[in-house]
């Protein structure tokens, strides 16, 4: 498949842009608050053509919004093995290319936002949940994060803020794609759900988020990613993802998606507005990272074409566009930049 | 990598021609499991290469529970379904499936969806 550096195409109409985008604490900007709660609300209402029928989703066909698309995306990927023959690393997880991936995907998904709001210049906001880890458990619960007027709140479904479900008003927050248990996307219409901070027997367990001192562990590992490039890794890329240490409980960004619980556990994470906060997130962790360590990456092109998908020149899985490489995720300054990297 | 030469991809029309163009290759690339699952582990030592296979059927009050889990080299096992997470045993895990997906594993029973393979039937859009 071309990359994204090959195509010829038509240009875009000129619109007015004089800066890259700012992404900002959502906590700590309200007008960046305001525009994506806006902005993901009128993707979830916008229905550009594709439908279930397009992903061999059973049932009668439904249209499926442009938000719904990128969840579709993400579960696809997740299933897309590389290579084929063993069942750890795939297409956007668990291997090198998990942060390049993700940089592609939240581009892609800003842009959308951009387009929606007519605001060429709006970042998507992050959730500094290291900040709130620094709280007691309790006080994790009811951080500013889950008011009504920010992501509002936990439940099955959640009630409160501006994804809250409401079952005779078609136009709230509702799922549409979801997996089932054995991996299928399946249509649904139902509400957000939220279990916070669930805590189990085994390791599963999620009861505390991380803290910052977890965060600088990972960004002073000064080796991006390494031999078997899987979840056994040592390096940045796995501490982050959060594979490793697995004690007592799972790393930084698996332990957001676990202590949000409900809709951000399964293959379909991003159908809850709190993934694109996470990865954000995620994201200014790596980009801090890279601007003390160097804008580097392994897997080179050289290594094992067992790798595929993951090397630095590798076109990465790509549904809603033209795929990109890693390299071209290394040097995104000219689509934004953070507003602070500390 | 320039914004601009991105921001091609961001439009409406090019949303959907993206959507038709990928969109088969990656169902069949990206499709659940189904059956027995089993894992496989390689590895080399002292020249050796190691491959071990384990083959997991689980079910749940008699119903055959079907995604991919796998068993990392490290002996954790793990399920694709539910990406985020790793456990020591499988029984824990499908613990956690049950309660993760409320609206496959229902109450006092199993509800267990239809789960057809045998790909869409015609149908009006909604």
């Amino acid at each position: 498949m071309p990359t994204r550096n090959t195509l010829t195409k038509d240009a875009p109409p000129e619109r007015s842009r004089k800066v890259a985008a700012l992404r900002r604490n959502i906590l700590s900007n309200s007008t960046s608050r305001q525009k994506y709660i806006q902005g993901v609300k009128l993707l979830k209402q916008e229905f550009l053509g594709p439908t279930t029928a397009d992903f061999g989703i059973a049932g009668t066909v439904r249209r499926i919004s442009t938000y719904d698309l990128f969840v579709v995306w993400h579960h696809l990927a997740m299933f897309t093995f590389t290579p084929p023959s063993q069942g750890d690393r795939n297409a956007a997880h668990r291997g090198p290319v998990f942060l390049p991936w993700h940089r592609f995907m939240l581009i892609l998904f800003e842009l959308q936002l951009q387009r929606v709001l007519n605001d060429d210049n709006f970042g998507l906001p992050y959730w500094d949940w290291a900040a709130d880890g620094e709280r007691s458990p309790d006080q994790q619960m009811t951080s500013p994060v889950w008011g009504t007027q920010c992501m509002g709140g936990q439940g099955n479904p959640v009630t409160t803020g501006p994804f809250a479900f409401n079952l005779a008003d078609p136009a709230r927050w509702r799922v549409r794609v979801d997996a089932d248990v054995n991996g299928q996307l399946r249509a649904t219409d139902r509400g957000l759900r939220r279990a916070f901070a669930q805590r189990r027997s085994d390791q599963s367990s999620a009861p505390v988020l991380p803290r910052r001192t977890e965060v600088t562990s990972a960004a002073n590992l000064s080796t991006y990613d390494a031999w078997p490039w899987s979840t056994a890794s040592s390096g940045f890329r796995n501490r982050l993802e959060g594979w490793q240490p697995v004690h007592p409980y799972s790393g930084l960004h698996n332990r957001v998606h676990v202590w949000v619980g409900g809709d951000m556990l399964p293959s379909s994470s991003p159908n809850d507005p709190v993934f694109y906060l996470n990865h954000c997130n995620v994201d200014r962790i790596w980009a801090a990272w890279l601007a003390s360590r160097g804008t580097t990456y392994v897997p080179s092109q050289s290594a094992s074409s067992t790798l595929r998908g993951h090397r630095i020149d590798d076109a990465m899985n790509a549904l809603l566009s033209d795929p990109v490489t890693p390299r071209q995720m290394l040097d995104v300054d000219d689509f934004y930049s953070y507003d602070t990297l500390a | 990598m320039k914004r601009d030469e991105f921001a091609r991809d961001a439009t409406p029309d090019s949303l959907a021609e993206h959507v038709a163009r990928n969109a088969p290759a990656m169902q069949q690339t990206g499709h659940a499991h189904g059956g027995d699952m089993e894992s496989v582990r390689e590895t080399t030592y002292r020249g050796h290469h190691i491959v071990i296979r384990t083959s997991y059927h689980i079910e749940v009050d008699g119903v055959p529970v079907e995604g991919h889990l796998g068993v990392t080299n490290d002996g954790r096992v793990h399920y694709h379904v539910v990406p985020n997470l790793s456990f020591a045993s499988a029984v824990d895990l499908v613990k956690q499936l049950i309660d993760a997906f409320p609206d496959d594993f229902r109450q006092e029973g199993h509800a267990h969806e239809e789960h057809s393979h045998e790909g869409r039937s015609p149908g009006e859009e909604s």
